[in-house]
C-alpha cells in the first residue's frame, strides 16, 4: 500500500498508465485496450485482471470517489459486467490526477485509499465519508491533541456509495481489529402516493401502476454494493413460492415462506434502485417486513479490518508533511472529488 | 439461519450440521456466521442437493451440476436463508463416523441430524484454529 495515496499497487499503475496514454481530465477518453496494455508493459498484469481494476475505480456505486472517468457500457450496480476492454473509453478523473500528483510527490499525501478501501476488490478495508475524512484530518493539524475517540468520531461509520446501512462491531473495526459488518438495505412500509412519486411515472410490464393501488407495499432500496434488486427479487420470490413440502411441514412453511403476492424491479433513474413487494392481503406487515430484512442480500455480512487504529492513521497522516502543504493538498482533493462527481452526473 | 438446514432436509436432501451452528443448537456460546452441513455421499442425494439449492440461491449459477459436486471438496453457495457451506468431501470420508455420535434436532418441525458437540468442535477446531 502506498504511503503517499493509500491505494494499492495495481491501483497506481492503473492511474500512471491512464496518465502515460494522455487519457488526462482535460484531453478526450482513450481506448481502455490501450491503457491496459500500457499497465502490462510496466507491471506485466495482464489486461484480464488490471481492466477489473480499471473498471471498479470509475464505478461510482463502488468507490466513493471515482479516480477513474468512465465512458461506454461500464455495467450496473446489479451485477451487469462492462463491456469489453475494446468498446470501453476511460481517462482519469480530477481526483485520480490528484492521487497521481501527490503519489508522484508534485502534492503532499492524500487519503485517497483510506476513503475508497478495498472491499470493492474483497479486501477488507471498508471506504469511509470522503469529507468526513478530510475533516477529520483538517481537525488534527489545527489542534495536535485531538483524542482518539474524538476522531473516530468524526470520521464516522464505513459509508458505502449505495447508502446502505452499516452495523456490528463499529468500535472494533476503529481500534483495527477484524470484524463482521453487517449491511442492510432499507426496508419500508409505504403506499401508493409515496412510491409513485419515488419513481418515473409508470412501471411498464409490472403489477404496480402508480395512482391505482389501494393497498400499501414494502419498498426495498439502498442495497448492499455486493447486491442488487435482480438478486433480491429472486431470493424474495423463491421465498414465497408454496414449497413442494408445505404440508408435511406447516411449521417450517410458516416460518420460512414469505407472505408475498408480487414483487416489481421499479429502479428508475429517478428513484435509483428500488423493488417493491406486494405482500399477501392478511400478512402482517411488521413481520413482513422484519423477515425480508433477514433474507440474504437484503442484509449481507462483510469481513472488515483496518491494517492500524483509524485515530492513528489519520493522525499518522497528519504528521506526515508539514502541515500548510498538507491542508493546500486536502483542497485540492475536496476540490477534485467535486468534480469528479459531476463527471459521474 | 439454521432454517436453511431445515429447507434442504424437506426437500429430501441428506444432511448432517456441523460448525457453528450445531454448535449453537447443542447450546454452546457461539455466534452463527453461517451454516456449515456435510452431505451424505451418493449419486441420488447430489441430484436433490442441486434441486433444493437451485431453489434458494441467489445465484443459481454458482451451483456446480450434479455430477461435478461429486468431485468438488466444499460447495459455498448464498440462499435467501443465509450462506451454505456444504461439506462434501468431508461426506465422502466421514460420513458414517460422524452419522454413528449425531442426533436429530427439531428445527421448526423438521428434525435435522445435528453432529455431536465433539464432533463439531473438532472440525472447527481443524479448520478455524483455536481462534475461529
Amino acid at each position: 500500500m502506498s504511503g503517499r495515496s493509500g491505494l494499492g499497487l495495481v491501483e497506481v499503475a492503473v492511474l500512471e498508465a491512464l496518465d502515460a496514454a494522455g487519457a488526462t481530465p482535460d484531453r478526450r477518453h482513450r481506448r481502455s485496450a490501450r491503457v491496459l496494455a500500457i499497465v502490462e508493459e510496466r507491471i506485466g498484469l495482464a489486461p484480464g485482471y488490471a481492466y477489473q481494476v480499471l473498471t471498479d475505480l470509475a464505478l461510482p456505486w463502488k468507490v466513493p470517489v471515482p479516480l477513474v472517468d468512465g465512458h461506454g457500457n461500464f455495467g450496473s450496480p446489479d451485477g451487469d459486467p462492462p463491456a469489453g476492454w475494446r468498446y470501453t473509453d476511460v481517462r482519469l478523473s480530477p481526483a485520480g490526477q490528484v492521487t497521481l500528483a501527490a503519489e508522484r510527490g508534485e502534492l503532499a499525501p492524500v487519503p485517497a485509499g483510506l476513503i475508497t478501501g478495498n472491499t470493492y476488490q474483497w479486501g477488507l478495508r471498508p471506504p469511509f465519508r470522503p469529507t468526513a475524512v478530510i475533516e477529520a484530518i483538517r481537525q488534527v493539524l489545527a489542534r495536535p491533541r485531538t483524542t482518539g475517540p474524538e476522531i473516530t468520531e468524526i470520521v464516522g461509520p464505513p459509508d458505502f456509495m449505495t447508502g446502505c446501512t452499516v452495523t456490528g462491531d463499529l468500535a472494533g473495526l476503529a481500534a483495527g481489529r477484524p470484524v463482521d459488518l453487517r449491511l442492510h438495505a432499507r426496508v419500508t412500509i409505504t403506499d401508493d402516493a409515496h412510491l409513485s412519486a419515488r419513481i418515473d411515472g409508470n412501471a411498464p410490464g409490472s403489477w404496480f401502476k402508480p395512482g391505482q393501488l389501494n393497498r400499501t407495499v414494502l419498498v426495498i432500496d439502498n442495497f448492499p454494493p455486493t447486491t442488487g434488486p435482480a438478486e433480491v427479487a429472486r431470493a424474495i420470490a423463491s421465498r414465497a413460492r408454496e414449497p413442494q413440502w408445505a404440508a408435511g411441514y406447516p411449521d417450517l412453511t410458516r416460518r420460512a415462506r414469505l407472505p408475498v403476492q408480487d414483487i416489481a424491479d421499479l429502479s428508475s433513474c429517478r428513484g435509483g434502485y428500488l423493488l417493491a413487494c406486494l405482500p399477501e392481503p392478511d400478512a402482517d406487515l411488521d413481520e413482513l417486513r422484519q423477515q425480508v430484512s433477514e433474507i440474504e442480500g437484503v442484509t449481507t455480512r462483510l469481513p472488515a479490518a483496518l491494517p492500524r487504529p483509524l485515530a492513528k492513521t489519520i493522525r499518522d497522516w497528519s504528521r506526515s508533511w508539514p502541515g500548510e502543504d498538507l491542508a493546500a493538498s486536502l483542497t485540492v482533493l475536496e476540490d477534485a472529488i467535486a468534480s469528479s462527481r459531476l463527471c459521474d452526473g | 439461519m439454521v432454517l436453511a438446514a431445515a429447507v434442504l432436509v424437506a426437500d429430501g436432501v441428506s444432511l448432517l450440521l456441523v460448525g457453528s451452528a450445531a454448535l449453537w443448537l447443542r447450546g454452546e456460546p457461539v455466534t452463527v456466521g453461517d451454516v456449515d452441513v456435510v452431505i451424505e455421499p451418493g449419486r441420488e442425494n447430489l441430484r436433490r442437493l442441486h434441486a433444493a439449492l437451485s431453489g434458494v440461491a441467489l445465484r443459481p449459477r454458482d451451483i456446480p451440476a450434479p455430477h461435478r459436486l461429486a468431485g468438488v471438496p466444499v460447495v459455498t453457495i448464498a440462499t435467501s436463508y443465509g450462506r451454505v457451506d456444504c461439506l462434501l468431501e468431508r461426506g465422502r470420508r466421514d460420513w458414517a463416523r460422524l452419522r454413528e455420535a449425531a442426533g436429530p434436532v427439531a428445527v421448526a418441525d423438521v428434525s435435522v441430524l445435528v453432529a455431536s458437540a465433539d464432533d463439531a468442535w473438532a472440525l472447527r477446531r481443524r479448520f478455524k484454529g483455536p481462534g475461529g
